[in-house]
């Protein structure tokens, strides 16, 4: 701020008159460096989300909306299948984004290893499962997860395990989501945090191995400790990522059974797409953003927030 | 762990990774009626010229995937620099409304996209925009999280380093293209892929913004594939391979860079 | 593959052209020929897209551009239209019975009441019990019925026989039930395949026509829930007793039926008549196994018709060329010849009830092994099916319908306790009123 007003200060007193005054000056540089950013902040972030807002106050569509008040609101925390939905949410988070970072680092490690040759092709083989389109994801992993014909139960039959219902009990099927997201972004986390390793000063380990530590002790000291910022990282995406989860679900187990598999997301479509409830589903849209910013909020307390 | 046990315990986690890619290209070669037969396809047929031939036919293959192509590269392209600027500005001035601003855009990470689809499509269909490259293109070129990205970065770049070339009397697009950008090339490249990869594969607005099949991208040309019981998957297997295939030569060509600019993103965090 | 100058060039070239005539054509007002939009799915768009060839040299100041949307993409982009008060949507509309009450109710005005364009005089033109669905609350008609689809039995002729069943003498649900256990013993075949954890709407369609036979739904025609009524106990009851004699397979995942199709494990195919050209295409092997016969009934004596589907072609409520665009219609689906050109190459099965004296729906045909296939459908069509009220509520009713359906077939849970839980919550959930 001080700088700016210097800097203000410092043009005035050159006493050059309006119009001669060039279009770029030291003052207005930092906003036009931040106007074509928030020309589409404003055009296709803020407004969208202030008329969802709006609508989230409404019942009916189009020429039929209605204001209604909390009324949307109301009916959200009454509705048992949005609690669901919550829960279902959370219970797949709480599961899988730990195990899925654990097996990325853990496929990191192996990926950083020295003794490894073809380290690109390695690489580009976790990395693929992030390069599949929507419509293949659900059809393979259908493939994959039919009770009687599908490849994970034929694969589980020759080490003797009876068939699973995968896409029929829900808590298969809530496991049948887990193997699926996993599948899907570990190689994706596992790049990232093979990002991290490389990045460690080798000294660091030398040192460590003069000092007469093991493999277990450098990893605990040196290696978690400088990957802190990525994992934080990778622990702030997928959270995110998996409270707006809608495409497993979708593509895969449609929700069911029995809505044990029913997140947000998809829960916020089926209003909206399927029974044009449009206010009720921005009513479950805030209500997400809320439930999110609170777990921001709280991550950011528990890492303490620095830079 | 010996060398040769690593790479096993590798092998298996490739072969899980890679396995529904090979069934996938596998069922690419075979004709509709097979795909689903009695037992798993995972041997070549001789269908993927018929398989190929008909999706050019039923969506223009060729011309779909240069319509793709050029959303994706403008799109990622425009978004890059803008993310470059206004992180430029938020990690190395001083201004007024800075971290409001910033704050407002990193939030807008938590809203689910779909309940802005209908408020952006009205939008765009007063500006008479619809069916056209610009109503994809416009409402993707914000991107916090890449903005954020090119922050974090770029605070990592000591100040002395600019203000050394300020006395050279370069002015700052000189700055930031001489000095910024050479150093940031590889966050650029990361951030490149990521943006590419979300604009590839995006589904639902494309589907929403675009009414004639010579527009469409490739995702929707592919969605015009599925009728229900009779979707012809010999074409929807060619089609999501041949989809993947420019993702992964953008991965091979750019994955040193990437790999080392993930890292100056997130360590500086 | 072109050089990228080519292809910057080309679909820069695209951008521009294309936004220039921006939403679709519009701008066409004085002079040129009026250009409408349709907007369809596969493969019924190629049959529409065939006979607007012919409209297009009978009416050269109308252009049709059939566009394929595929499904269920359609249903997003006409919503968003829809919601967006009608703007950007095609002319013509393509829409399944399960949303257009919903698109009529929900957005008053999306689409245009076909009554001021003369549609009033084909009222009795299409099979029994279409009309009263493409017709609002307000008396409005809402679209013109294109497809229908009654139910079949088709079955496979050799596994009946290995088990020594005679297919005619199949009368109810309850003598199916008593082959369908012969059959798995015999031949080890399942009598029908349900996805049972998940199912959608086109697994629905059975438990449906179990209702629809016994002239009941999940709505009455006030519009009052009646998903606990005794029909709908009854035909759970069915399901349950087949599910628990072990002769229901789990078709649960993409191509888990195609599978056990061709591998002879399903002896039945409750499905419609989209199936009698379907089955052909995606079995060509099994050539001659196939028959088909008219469902057995609930009761003994009942009915055995069932429309489990139809799909219908709407005009948007903001079309600037109604006029032209019901014209279109009318010339696709109310002439025999040109409806049953239609039928040809788009393989969807006519409304329209003077379509059926074409000798392609007697004739013998070959995959069936020389049976007239088609006569099955034409059969059940002139018996009549009741008309189906599918509200503006249908997507709710079918979601809560289909997890009562899986919670009795993977949980046995008892299927009148089920209902009445589910009946409540529709009502609930939709502000309806339970019948009485």
């Amino acid at each position: 701020m001080t700088l700016t007003m210097t800097r203000e200060a410092a043009t005035k007193g050159g006493g050059s008159p309006r119009s001669h005054r060039p279009l770029i000056t030291k003052r207005n540089i930092p906003y036009l460096l931040i106007l074509p950013a928030l020309l589409g902040f404003v055009a296709f972030k803020a407004y969208p989300i202030l008329a969802a807002l709006y609508i989230s106050l409404t019942t009916g569509a189009g020429a039929a909306r209605t204001f209604v008040g909390l009324d949307n609101y109301v009916r959200l925390v009454n509705d048992p299948l949005f609690w669901t939905a919550l829960w279902n949410t959370a219970l797949i988070l709480v599961v899988q984004v730990p195990i899925m970072l654990l097996l990325a680092l853990v496929l990191a490690l192996g990926l950083n290893s020295p003794l490894l040759r073809l380290r690109g092709l390695w690489r580009l083989g976790v990395f693929m499962p992030s390069l599949t389109g929507l419509v293949a994801y659900g059809v393979m992993f259908s493939v994959i997860l039919s009770k009687d014909s599908g490849l994970l139960n034929w694969v589980l039959g020759i080490f003797g395990v009876d068939a699973i219902d995968w896409l029929g009990s829900p808590f298969w099927a809530r496991i049948a989501i887990v193997i699926a997201l996993t599948w899907h972004y570990t190689g994706y986390n596992a790049v990232i945090y093979l990002a991290g390793l490389q990045s460690i000063p080798k000294e660091l380990y030398e040192a460590a191995m003069v000092d007469g530590a093991g493999a277990v002790r450098r990893f605990w000291s040196i290696t978690v400790p400088q990957l802190r910022p990525i994992l934080l990282l990778t622990v702030v995406l997928s959270t995110i990522g998996t409270l707006q989860l809608f495409d497993e679900p979708f593509v895969i187990t449609g929700g069911g059974p029995d809505n044990s598999t029913l997140t947000i997301s998809l829960y916020l479509y089926e209003n909206g797409f399927r029974y044009f409830d449009f206010g009720y589903a921005a009513a479950i849209a805030y209500a997400l953003t809320l439930i999110v910013a609170g777990f921001g909020l709280l991550q950011l307390k528990l890492t303490g927030g620095k830079k | 762990m010996k060398g040769w046990a690593l790479t096993f315990v590798l092998a298996a986690v490739f072969a899980l990774c890679v396995g529904p890619f090979y069934w996938l290209a596998m069922a690419a070669t075979h004709a509709n009626s097979e795909i689903f037969a009695e037992t798993p396809k995972f041997y070549p047929g001789d269908q993927l010229g018929a398989n190929t031939a008909k999706l050019e036919e039923s969506i223009g293959l060729v011309h779909v995937l240069g319509n793709t192509l050029f959303v994706a590269v403008v799109q990622t392209s425009i978004a890059i620099v803008v993310a470059l600027l206004a992180g430029y500005a938020f990690a190395k001035f001083e201004f007024r409304g800075r971290n409001a601003f910033f704050v407002l855009l990193l939030s807008t990470l938590v809203i689910p996209g779909g309940v802005t689809i209908i408020p952006i499509f009205e939008m765009m269909n007063d500006l008479d925009l619809i069916d056209s490259f610009p109503a994809l293109i416009l409402p993707n070129l914000t991107v916090p999280f890449g903005i954020f990205l090119m922050r974090q970065s770029l605070l990592a770049i000591p100040d002395e380093l600019l203000d050394a070339a300020r006395v050279d009397g370069a002015g700052e697009l000189r700055v930031l293209w001489r000095v910024v950008v050479p150093v940031m090339r590889p966050v650029l490249a990361a951030l490149g892929v990521f943006l590419f990869l979300g604009a590839w594969n995006d589904f639902l607005w494309p589907l929403i913004a675009l009414r004639t099949p010579e527009m469409f991208t490739l995702p929707v040309a592919l969605a015009t594939l599925q009728a229900q019981a009779r979707t012809d998957f010999g074409q929807v297997m060619v089609g999501t391979a041949i989809s993947s295939l420019p993702m992964m030569i953008l991965f091979l060509v750019l994955q040193k860079q990437f790999i080392s600019g993930l890292l100056a993103g997130a360590t500086k965090g | 593959m072109i050089n990228r100058r080519g292809v910057l060039a080309l679909t820069l070239a695209g951008t521009l052209t294309l936004a220039a005539c921006g939403g679709g054509g519009e701008k066409a007002e004085s002079g040129g020929p009026v250009k409408i939009t349709v907007w369809s799915w596969k493969p019924a768009s190629d049959g529409l897209a065939a006979v607007a060839k012919d409209f297009e040299r009978a009416n050269p100041n109308i252009k049709v551009d059939v566009q394929v949307i595929g499904n269920p993409a359609i249903w997003e982009k006409i919503t968003v239209g829809m919601a967006a008060g009608g703007k950007g949507l095609g002319d013509i509309l393509h829409i399944g019975i399960d949303y257009l009450p919903s698109y009529v109710d929900k957005f008053p005005g999306g689409l245009a009441d076909l009554n001021k364009l003369g549609a009033g005089k084909y009222k009795d033109a299409f099979a029994k019990g279409l009309w009263p669905t493409v017709t609002g609350k307000d008396g409005g008609v809402y679209a013109m019925p294109w497809e229908v689809n009654p139910i079949g039995f088709f079955y496979r002729s050799d596994l009946f026989e290995k088990a020594g069943i005679d297919a005619a003498a199949i009368r109810t649900w309850d003598d199916a039930i008593e082959a369908g256990k012969k059959l798995k013993e015999k031949t080890g075949a399942s009598l029908i395949g349900l996805n049972k954890p998940a199912a959608g709407s086109m697994d629905m369609d059975f438990y449906q026509s179990l209702l629809q036979q016994q002239g009941a739904f999940y709505f009455n025609q006030q519009g009052d829930v009646t998903l606990s009524s005794a029909p709908a106990v009854q035909a759970m009851t069915l399901i349950k007793k087949m599910n628990d004699a072990g002769i229901v397979a789990d078709t649960s995942g993409e191509g888990t039926a195609k599978k056990l199709i061709s591998s002879g494990k399903l002896a039945v195919l409750p499905w419609a008549a989209w199936a009698a050209s379907y089955i052909p295409e995606m079995r060509p092997e099994q050539k001659g196994l196939w028959r088909v016969m008219q469902p057995p009934a609930v009761t003994p004596g009942g009915k055995r018709t069932a429309i489990v589907n139809s799909t219908h072609l709407a005009i948007s409520g903001t079309s600037k060329h109604q006029a032209e665009a019901f014209k279109f219609i009318e010339y696709a689906l109310t002439k025999p010849e040109v409806i049953n050109k239609v039928f040809k190459e788009g393989g969807v099965f006519p409304a329209l009830t003077a379509a059926y004296s074409d000798p392609v729906f007697s004739a013998p045909t070959e995959y069936f092994g020389g049976q007239p296939a088609l006569k099955t459908f034409v059969d059940s069509l002139t018996e009549g099916a009741d008309a189906t009220f599918y509200s503006s509520d249908y997507a709710r009713a079918l979601k809560i319908a289909s997890d009562a359906q899986t919670q009795v077939l993977t949980k046995g849970a008892d299927p009148a306790a089920t209902l009445a839980t589910a009946a409540q919550q529709l009502a609930q959930q939709t502000g309806r009123k339970l019948a009485g």
